[in-house]
């Protein structure tokens, strides 16, 4: 029998499993948190108590005063500081993987755009009609990853062991070629110009979480 | 250190929460998922490059191109070998233009102020909601009665896009409140073409001129067809071996190509040029082409006159303009002009090519005229070789609803009364003053579009204190694929597409005289939330419940295809899509029109008059005229709009074509003499009055003049790092006898003080520039418009943007417009940029 992959030595097929679940998870909920300007219904699911205890655990301190603000207003603070940091106008911190991948410098719509957009295509997904932004947005990358790692989950549940192993070697792949080429860089850069502890804290929770996924896959012999 | 363990945990407390609450995500498993089954990709090129034919926008020159698209990514754009005018070339810039796609400050959504005006505090907000606020502002505005109080302002909008925004939207909508940018560039070359030949512009025949004379244009860096213009210019100097003098205060790389640079003190181009025609005529140079021309010119009071009372009126009105006066204006030796004249006159045929370095100064538009006088007594016009009447596509296009409202205006375009006789191309540098000043009344919604009203006028902190104030205009809307310097004076940005993401048929003037059509077709679909202008309009027009019957940029293209029978007969849309370009390979090109003889049957058509006075055949029914009898006791001349109905003028028996009108009511003669000129006040033949400014200046004092360069398009194209890499910097350039004379050296600091204010440069000695004069480049100095063009530093910048760290270069130079005041040629309205007095001195080191 097959080892399962780098990201959970000595665990059993079904703990492994779990294990690709909870991973899917962290990854939609960052997808989430850069997707867009939060939305009430995040908000209300990151305040609850367990979610906070999980937050604190994974190193996230929140600052209370932001997060008891009435509700309109955290959300209009939050969606002016998403604008400024994500969106602009002027100095802001594109979301995007060709602005921070050298290469062919600084563009949108860069080599490491068609880069992202061939991988994930490749990997058997297509961008929906209705989605205009660009290929390489952070929230997509994070996304790609949540469904890869929920379908090793199912591959393993089966199990189908070859499947799952090869689902594997595209998170692999793709953790290191590409989020860890950028993702922790980028979100240094959050950490630095964010005036908001949100985005701050957020970006510091993806950045370790990325880096612990770099370091969670198998050593490239 | 966080341990994997506690991530894992966050990961059960987020079970369900990612997608349940995530919004719309962006992927769908569209197969099994399963590598081999993919799509296939080479591994370095990807897909084969799809070719795109399509059109350039980087500057007014349009040049039609190809785009090269791999991957959806645009990887490449050339010039587009079938184009008649262009020959398959582009510049730095057109080919720089996926540097416009690719701008990583590019704002693709629409924003909304939350802070104070100018604060820098924005919210995305959606198209619904922009669209909304707006429609409503502006519905508003029309259901009350004062559709005017919406002004809106361009800088580029050409061909299609003009036709739809302005000529259906803006028409439908019933304002006419509408501004350009003409008069803060060459409006005096045109006011004075219209006063001449009629319709503006001027296409120098490069391909048959045989002697080319320039006054202050730098064709070979930058022109408003360059391209097209430029390499046969560098094909008739080096191929043919043509001559070419350049009169310039500065060497321009055109100057410098040029077989001889003549330096000129800044506005007395005028004095030189009549002094030529003083030559040519005391010398009976005219003789021939010059003679046969003069009989379809005016220019004497009467329009019957024969050739040779128009010999001795011109000798007459010439003979105070010696060469020896000229030299003591411009400090051009009179021996080389009376020289260059002779050459000038003998060479046939001689091309006169004028820009701003002659028309943008005080009286600049009659420079021009005397321009046209030196190439209508050498019968240099309308000729192979000479200076062209310009030949463009005629496109025809849906005109949108039949029943269209009588449009508004707020009397704020031209300036304050009085301050200029004819602004045949408006003032848009007095639009911020007359706003300011009140009582003309102020706008309600103040929208541009491909503007840079900040940073394009002169005096730019006027310009901020105008716009940012909201108790004069209370609601600003930028439409701008950019942050720039007037963008974040909006309360409402709406982010356009760059040229290279929407259709458009363009109509850009040929060259070869034989009129090309083409098409600017999207190459990549529009990022982010990007949307094309002329969509926008479509949509605010049903929202606010007059729909255009167009739903999209898209479909005008398609039904102008369908309308213009030259185009529908190549194949239409479809034939345009796939090659780009069309002309007629039939097509002879157009010279000497105003030869053609008008018909019997358009002048017996209904409404059609002659006027006695100025032998016009006209028809009053396409002027204001209510009646003909109202329209003969008027004439021709002094009823409004009588331009529009011209059929014909009568010379000696025979009804010609002549010098169609365009915008004042002159007759079908090439006017030297002018009776709207006379009419005004003014000289009717181009005569010199010198600038009052530089009368009063003293010795000590210099002359502040702006120029362009080869890679950098005016305002708008610093933000494209190919181009800015290139050239980002712009040190003054100051001649070594005079720099000396203020013991300034070579890269000294120095000050630059006007009128109104004082600026901080480098001082660049060079013998390159006329002494008295300091040159300025006018791309330089952004303070916003993204990282290369600001050269502000993103907040990524320091760590790890690669592009960024290789940037080596540390000045983005100074812009001069801070000490140029927004000052007209009281005349045409010319903004005159090439006039500032200025004191220059050296920073004492610090």
């Amino acid at each position: 029998m097959t080892q399962v992959g780098g990201l959970g030595p000595g665990h059993r097929p079904d703990e492994a499993a779990r294990t690709a679940m909870e991973r899917s998870n962290v990854y939609g909920f960052l997808a989430a948190v850069y997707r867009s300007e939060p939305t009430a219904a995040l908000l209300g699911r990151m305040k609850s108590p367990d979610f906070l205890d999980a937050l604190g655990a994974a190193g996230v301190a929140l600052e209370q005063d932001l997060l008891g603000l009435p509700e309109a207003e955290l959300l209009e603070k939050l969606a002016v500081e998403y604008t400024r940091l994500f969106i602009g106008p002027g100095s802001h911190i594109p979301p995007y993987s060709s602005v921070h991948l050298g290469g062919e410098g600084a563009s949108l719509w860069g080599a490491s755009t068609a880069w992202v957009k061939r991988f994930i295509e490749a990997a058997g997904f297509e961008y929906r009609p209705d989605y205009h932004d660009l290929p390489d947005h952070v929230s997509v990358a994070l996304e790609f990853m949540q469904e890869i790692t929920a379908r090793e989950a199912c591959a393993l549940d089966e199990p189908d062991a070859d499947e799952a192993g090869r689902l594997l070697s595209i998170e692999e792949e793709f953790v290191r070629e590409h989020l860890a080429a950028w993702l922790p860089g980028f979100c240094d850069n959050v950490v630095d110009q964010a005036r908001l502890p949100f985005y701050g804290e957020m970006a510091k929770l993806t950045k370790a979480f990325v880096e612990s996924e770099l370091e969670s896959t198998t050593p490239l012999s | 250190m966080v341990s994997r363990r506690n991530f894992l945990k966050l990961g059960t407390a987020a079970a369900g929460a990612s997608t349940a609450l995530a919004g719309t995500s962006a992927l769908t498993a569209a197969k099994p998922v399963t590598i081999t089954g993919g799509k296939d990709y080479s591994p370095r090129t990807g897909k084969e490059r799809q070719a795109i034919p399509s059109a350039c926008w980087q500057c007014v020159s349009r040049c039609p191109i190809i785009g090269y698209v791999e991957d959806g990514r645009l990887v490449k754009i050339e010039g587009q070998p079938s184009s008649i005018r262009t020959d398959g070339k582009i510049c730095a810039k057109a080919q720089a233009g996926i540097n416009q796609a690719y701008d990583p400050d590019r704002i693709l959504y629409p924003l909304r102020r939350v802070g104070e005006r100018g604060e820098g505090k924005w919210k995305r907000i959606s198209w619904d909601e922009a669209l909304g606020e707006l429609a409503g502002r502006l519905k508003k505005l029309r259901d009350d009665g004062h559709p005017e109080k919406f002004m809106f302002h361009y800088g580029r909008m050409k061909a299609s896009s003009s036709k739809l925004i302005k000529s259906v939207f803006l028409a439908n909508y019933g304002t006419k409140t509408i501004g350009n940018h003409t008069s803060i560039c060459e409006g005096a070359k045109w006011t004075a073409q219209e006063l001449t030949w009629g319709k503006h512009y001027d296409n120098w025949d490069f391909d048959h001129a045989k002697y080319i004379l320039n006054f202050g244009s730098n064709c070979l860096e930058a022109h408003t067809n360059h391209t097209s213009v430029a390499q046969r210019l560098i094909k008739a100097l080096a191929d043919r071996r043509v001559k070419m003098v350049t009169f310039d205060v500065r060497l321009s790389n055109t100057a410098a190509k040029s077989s001889r640079w003549v330096p000129v003190k800044p506005g007395t181009d005028r004095a030189v040029a009549l002094a030529m025609c003083n030559v040519i005529m005391s010398e009976d140079l005219y003789r021939g082409e010059g003679e046969a021309f003069l009989r379809f010119c005016k220019a004497t009071p009467d329009m019957n006159a024969t050739t040779a009372d128009k010999v001795a009126a011109l000798k007459r009105h010439l003979a105070q303009y010696t060469p020896e006066w000229a030299q003591e204006m411009s400090g051009v030796d009179a021996e080389l002009i009376r020289n260059i004249a002779r050459e000038f006159a003998n060479t046939k045929p001689a091309c006169l090519v004028t820009y701003r370095g002659a028309v943008a100064h005080f009286h600049g538009g009659e420079t021009e005229r005397a321009m046209q006088m030196l190439a209508a007594i050498t019968g240099n016009i309308d000729n192979p070789g000479g200076r062209c009447r310009a030949v463009g596509a005629k496109w025809k296009y849906p005109k949108g609803p039949k029943n269209k409202p009588k449009a508004k205006k707020l009397k704020i375009l031209d300036g304050a009364k009085g301050q200029a006789v004819l602004p045949t191309h408006h003032m848009n540098h007095q639009v911020f003053n007359m706003i300011k000043d009140g009582s003309a009344g102020r706008p309600e919604v103040y929208m541009w579009y491909c503007y840079a009203p900040v940073y394009s006028n002169g005096d730019c902190q006027a310009n901020i204190e105008v716009l940012k104030d909201e108790s004069l205009i209370p609601f600003t809307v930028c439409v701008n694929p950019y942050y720039d310097e007037s963008a974040a004076l909006a309360d409402l940005i709406l982010p356009d597409t760059p040229y290279l993401e929407r259709w458009d048929w363009e109509d850009m003037v040929s060259p070869k005289q034989v009129p090309e059509y083409y098409l600017r077709q999207p190459l990549i679909k529009p990022l982010g939330e990007a949307r094309n202008f002329g969509d926008v309009c479509c949509e605010l027009a049903d929202r606010m419940g007059f729909p255009l019957g167009i739903s999209s940029m898209e479909e005008f293209v398609k039904l102008s295809c369908e309308k213009t029978q030259a185009v529908k007969a190549a194949g239409g849309f479809e034939y345009m899509r796939t090659h780009g370009v069309w002309h007629d390979p039939k097509a002879k090109p157009k010279y000497y029109s105003y030869l053609k003889e008008v018909k019997a049957e358009a002048l017996a058509k209904d409404g059609v008059i002659l006027d006695e006075a100025t032998g016009v055949y006209w028809n009053w029914k396409k002027s204001k005229a209510k009646s003909a009898e109202e329209a003969l006791a008027k004439g021709y001349t002094h009823t409004k709009n009588a331009y529009k109905g011209y059929v014909g003028q009568l010379i000696d028996g025979t009804v010609y074509a002549g010098f169609k009108p365009d915008k004042v009511n002159k007759s079908g003669y090439f006017e030297l003499h002018s009776g709207i000129m006379e009419d005004k006040g003014l000289a009717p033949l181009p005569g010199y009055v010198v600038d009052p400014d530089h009368k009063a200046m003293s010795a000590d004092e210099f002359i502040l003049t702006t120029f362009k360069v080869n890679v950098q398009t005016h305002s708008r194209t610093q933000n494209c790092k190919w181009l800015s890499e290139i050239y980002h910097d712009n040190p003054a350039w100051i001649n070594p006898e005079s720099a000396a004379a203020k013991g300034i050296e070579d890269g000294d600091r120095i000050k630059v003080k006007s009128k109104i204010g004082e600026i901080e440069t480098t001082a660049r000695v060079t013998p390159a520039v006329a002494p008295g004069v300091i040159a300025i480049s006018m791309h330089c100095g952004h303070w916003e418009y993204g990282r290369y063009a600001s050269d502000k530093a993103s907040p990524f910048g320091a760590e790890n943007d690669l592009e960024y760290r290789r940037k080596w270069w540390k000045s983005n130079g100074g812009h001069p417009n801070w000490v140029i005041p927004n000052d007209p040629d009281p005349i045409s309205g010319q903004q005159r940029w090439m006039d500032t007095v200025v004191t220059v001195s050296r920073v004492a080191a610090a």
